[in-house]
């Protein structure tokens, strides 16, 4: 009960943390609306006005992805910068505890992407928010959100040791946009590429979003991508654990 | 002499010193990966939908490869002189306060051309885009121009940043609304006329256009009108620079909010 507390609490803090940067906001805000527009534009394009709802739910994940992506390249670089780091890691709870709570804030605030994707395609576009399985989308984006900041715990875990992280997170944005098929089917990328994208959870929470709003079988990709993001969670779990001991050994924990 | 000396050596003592991405692991993270994960993953989007050939997306992404290093560049050059606390410094320099400026754009504008190059390169080498080789002086032309008129852009906003404190919210805005607006993604026909109206406006629009004129083979005289309105564009965003720098320079110095973070 005080795991699941101490998880609630942090993730509530971090999340009212990020609501009060004026440089979060005007991102969130902002471009999820650019990359919509860029997305049905090119659909129309491409004359397939069918899609536009798919490209829309596409491009709101893409903004999850984002937000997850940027909160955990800078979750352990931020509480460097404020002086926290070692304070944190200090606290008298698992390392997983205190970490994870920010991984799932920018989980949580990237949400904002998908409602602001959809909400923007109705209101600009006239895309009709014609979900094939609406209950089974909500389950889906909730399993996603969840997943997302899973998977952003155990990268946040291997940024512990590096100085620059967001050097390792700033290209990796269209990477997983690109294999989890977002808005690219994986079809139409090379066949080598397919084990790649079946091991990340983008992909299953991708999926299963895309079937709840085209239809097809959503629980089972649901349940995929819950668990590949367990497996991520606990893999994290462990990399946080054992490259905390090595910063705190080399005396890095503040410098590296 | 002194004033050229004070642009080249000047503009390059000032990228080493506040271009955040110089380290190796940034630099090719950021500057050399992402842009060429941006383009593959246009190429593919634009190869399954079918709204244009491999050309269109390889080419407009190669031009647009160079507006990070030289948008967020340009703002770097005045942003982190505050941010450093040397910009009181800068200010104080009894040479001309605009080419000391406009010289730092110069080392990020030849840096978004290489990196530009090497985008383009990653087209050729992952994607098979075969290039007629007597277009390529007209395309490094065309890169040259494009870097160069992102760098003004960049100091333009920059230039906000001496009167506004969170400059990086506007940078990353503009930046993701280049992809959006330049047409180098979606066919510009495709687009409301007022996008197609802002983007005239832009940098990257005409240099896209002029670079896939040229890899078609239409010859440095098609591409030559597009060149020189890329070049106008950033001739424009210079000026404008200048007279905003000046501007908030007095306005900081009559407030006193020149060091305020």
């Amino acid at each position: 009960m005080s795991t699941l507390r101490t998880l609630l609490l942090g993730t509530l803090l971090h999340a009212k943390h990020l609501s009060r940067s004026p440089f979060e906001i005007a991102l969130a805000l902002v471009i999820p609306l650019v990359q919509a527009t860029l997305a049905v534009y090119l659909f129309r394009a491409a004359d397939e006005p069918h899609r536009l709802l798919e490209a829309a739910v596409g491009a709101g994940l893409m903004g999850i992805w984002s937000s997850v992506l940027t909160g955990s390249g800078g979750a352990i670089q931020r509480q460097r910068w404020h002086g926290t780091l070692e304070m944190i890691m200090l606290a008298p709870r698992h390392p997983v505890l205190i970490i994870l709570p920010i991984t799932a804030a920018s989980a949580v605030t990237g949400t904002y992407s998908l409602l602001a994707t959809l909400l923007w395609g109705r209101v600009v576009y006239g895309i009709p928010l014609d979900f094939t399985h609406p209950v089974a989308f909500l389950v889906a984006a909730v399993v996603c959100v969840a997943g997302l900041g899973m998977f952003g715990l155990l990268m946040a875990s291997t940024f512990v040791l590096l100085r620059n992280a967001n050097a390792l997170a700033n290209p990796l944005e269209y990477p997983i946009w690109l294999l989890s098929g977002m808005l690219v089917p994986i079809g139409a990328l090379p066949s080598w590429t397919g084990p790649l994208a079946a091991i990340l959870p983008t992909t299953w929470g991708a999926r299963a979003l895309r079937e709840a709003t085209n239809g097809g079988p959503v629980w089972p990709s649901a349940a995929i991508c819950l668990a590949i993001s367990v497996a991520c969670l606990v893999l994290g779990s462990l990399f946080l654990v054992s490259f905390e001991r090595r910063a705190r050994a080399a005396g890095t924990l503040a410098l590296s | 002499m002194k004033t050229l000396r004070l642009l080249g050596t000047g503009g390059v003592l000032a990228y080493r010193a506040l271009f955040n991405w110089t380290t190796p692991a940034m630099y090719i993270g950021t500057l050399l990966a992402g842009p060429t994960f941006q383009l593959l993953f246009f190429a593919y989007l634009g190869r399954q939908l079918g709204v244009a050939d491999d050309s269109f997306f390889i080419l407009g992404n190669a031009v647009l490869a160079a507006s990070n290093a030289c948008v967020f560049g340009g703002t770097m050059a005045v942003a982190n002189e505050r941010r450093y606390g040397t910009l009181g410094h800068v200010l104080l320099s009894p040479r001309s306060r605009t080419v000391i400026f406009w010289g730092r754009v110069l080392p990020y504008a030849g840096n978004g051309l290489l990196i530009a190059a090497f985008t383009l390169l990653m087209g050729v080498l992952l994607l098979g885009l075969r290039i007629p080789l007597a277009a390529l002086p007209g395309l490094a032309l065309a890169l040259a121009a494009g870097s160069l008129a992102c760098g003004f852009f960049g100091l333009t906003l920059g230039a906000l940043g001496l009167r506004f404190r969170d400059v990086w919210v506007v940078s990353n805005v503009s930046s993701a609304l280049l992809l959006l607006l330049t047409g180098v993604n979606v066919p510009r026909e495709g687009l409301p006329h007022w996008m197609i109206g802002v983007g005239q406006a832009l940098p990257i629009t005409h240099a896209a256009e002029a670079a896939r004129l040229l890899a078609a083979g239409r010859g440095l005289g098609a591409a030559a009108p597009a060149l020189v309105q890329e070049l106008l564009v950033g001739a424009g965003y210079a000026l404008f620079a200048a007279v905003l720098l000046r501007i908030f320079e007095a306005e900081s110095r009559r407030r006193a909010s020149l060091e305020t973070v």
